[in-house]
């Protein structure tokens, strides 16, 4: 071969290396999924500085603005971030509320303000709009009692702060179930009744669901391992370690803030993730059902085997402040929850409310559903000499602010 | 700084060079994901201390992403690379659900990009992505000129391992 045609085959070489790079590209969807991922991993003050950036460069592309202008300007600004971002202004930030609070939203959502009137949530023993019987609940554990009380109040409640939170998010699509189950890379089997998509791998099976609206339920998905897949590896690591590893491995640690609870009574061993929602002052409150049992995400472990895991389906929300009711007020309705004894001339047995605390619950409305705070009470009772956990919910939005 | 343009454009406009380049490196789709997914964290972390009259943005995030090939390289060692290579694992058995999707073409000639010697592989991939010479030369601590002479080292390299393959 004569240098020439050595150099003409080298340089069609070097043309397929660049079309080789120029179509090599990540495949659809990957570019959003890490941009949310990055967006859902910034500090809680990158993004303020973001905002008050952008508020700049607006102000610096309306140089004919008087100055008067901007100082009034400047002081919408100021009090939009101030309560956009009310969740976040407190010491140490919020760290990741991913997909889960305005901070994540669509630009275009990051102000939406008021969501009108919201739908009341419907707690277990009250009347549903335009229901006769009681509410249907989640399963009750065996420790928690349910049933009707005369209720006195002992405990101490002062919440600091008069506007919390409302997250809502929309209804998730075959579309939002079918891109989940890519980033896991769990390709579509079928759409069975009641669920978004069903996908499976080599190792598992993946079930995604909707919002269910009674008794009311997070949008879900579910993880049914076969018999394939293999025991997690990691020398001495406890429960906990063991899903953690597992989430990691299939990028399914939870992107909002959580607590971690494990159940090592039975077999398998559960690990549970509770979520946290942030609220003004610097806390935060858990996510519970119905029942007032915290949930987010849990990882059931058998022989160090991931068995099953359930958690919450990432969803895009944005949230608006509402006003809330006063401690006194909410001490009001808890006790006059008390529902009526369904056998007369028998007594509810008394329960002495100790604690109370603000919790999120899920509210689900159709094409939109929110999480809205509530007050959570409990107390102990003995019934058949074993001490049982009463709890009552009662919603912590202003009445005024709410549908009937 | 406030010259800086938004992270966001910087994101669009490289990812997919990025990946290209990592994705040259190393042999799935799902590494490059991996990997690509970390240099963007570590950019977006590590942007407003970035100085665009030292360097170029491209160059800067190249920078970033060679650092994580090699340190993805190191954690896991070059056994699995060498595996894949003796073996010459077909991509689609290790991936398929990555490449079913993944936008990939001239996939034989980057499966012989990423069993070069490391600074080869690397000369090409980053010369490949759109980096000048000195840019190349600058990431690679050499000259200009070693790291052209390095480039055509490694073209010619490639020619011969794709024609023993065609060959054999």
């Amino acid at each position: 071969m004569s240098e020439q045609d050595e150099d003409l085959e080298l340089q069609a070489l070097q043309r397929q290396l660049d079309d080789a790079f120029e179509t090599t590209r990540p495949r659809r969807g990957f570019e959003d999924e890490l941009w949310l991922r990055m967006q859902s991993s910034r500090p809680a003050r990158s993004r303020i500085r973001d905002a008050w950036a952008g508020f700049w460069q607006g102000i610096r592309a309306v140089p004919a603005v008087p100055a008067a202008a901007v100082a009034v300007a400047m002081v919408v600004v100021i009090g939009v971030v101030l309560v956009g971002y009310s969740g976040i202004l407190r010491p140490g930030g919020m760290s990741s509320t991913t997909g889960g609070s305005a901070l994540n939203a669509a630009p275009n959502n990051r102000y939406a303000g008021d969501f009108g009137r919201l739908p009341s949530p419907v707690f277990p023993g009250q009347k549903s709009a335009g229901a006769n019987g009681s509410n249907p609940t989640a399963p009750l554990a065996a420790s928690d009692y349910a049933g009707p009380a005369q209720l006195t109040w002992t405990g101490h409640l002062d919440v600091a702060f008069t506007i919390a939170p409302v997250f809502r998010y929309q209804e998730p699509s075959t579309n939002t179930a079918d891109q989940f189950a890519s980033s896991l890379g769990a390709p579509l089997h079928g759409r069975p009744q009641g669920f978004l998509g069903m996908y499976e791998t080599s190792d598992y099976t993946l079930k995604v669901r909707g919002t269910v609206a009674s008794p009311p339920s997070s949008p879900a998905y579910f993880i049914f391992s076969n018999l394939s897949m293999a025991p997690i590896q990691a020398a001495g690591a406890g429960p906990a370690d063991l899903a953690s590893v597992f989430l990691a491995e299939h990028s399914l640690v939870p992107q909002w803030d959580y607590t971690t609870v494990v159940d090592s009574s039975g077999d398998p061993i559960k690990v549970f993730y509770q979520r946290e929602l942030a609220l003004p002052g610097g806390t935060s409150a858990y996510l519970v059902n119905t029942n007032g049992d915290r949930y987010g995400l849990e990882v059931d472990l058998s022989n160090n085997r991931p068995v099953l895991v359930s958690g919450m389906l990432p969803v895009n929300m944005d949230s608006a402040t509402y006003q809330i009711i006063s401690s006194d007020q909410a001490v009001r309705a808890a006790l006059g929850s008390s529902q009526p004894v369904p056998v007369a001339g028998t007594a509810a047995p008394a329960v002495v409310l100790t604690q109370a605390e603000l919790v999120y619950v899920l509210v689900p409305a159709g094409d939109h559903s929110f999480y809205e705070p509530a007050f959570m009470f409990s107390g102990t009772v003995k019934i058949n000499g074993s001490t049982l956990t009463k709890r009552v919910l009662v919603p912590a939005v202003d009445p005024s602010q709410r549908t009937p | 700084m406030a010259d800086r343009q938004p992270f966001e454009d910087l994101y669009r406009e490289y990812l997919g060079r990025i990946y290209a380049y990592v994705r040259a490196q190393v042999g799935t789709s799902a590494d490059a994901e991996d990997i690509t997914a970390q240099v963007f964290m570590n950019a977006y972390q590590a942007y407003p201390r970035f100085e665009a009259r030292n360097t170029t943005p491209a160059a800067w995030l190249f920078r970033i992403a060679r650092n994580a090939t090699l340190d993805h390289f190191r954690a896991y060692g070059r056994r699995e690379r060498l595996r894949r290579t003796i073996e010459h694992q077909p991509e689609a058995v290790e991936d398929p659900a990555g490449q079913a999707e993944e936008r990939i073409q001239y996939q034989a000639l980057l499966a012989h990009v990423a069993q070069l010697p490391e600074r080869q592989r690397d000369a090409i991939s980053l010369r490949h992505s759109g980096l000048s010479f000195e840019e190349v030369g600058k990431l690679m601590r050499c000259s200009e000129d070693a790291a052209k002479m390095l480039y055509h080292r490694a073209v010619k390299a490639l020619r011969e391992s794709v024609r023993m393959e065609g060959g054999a």
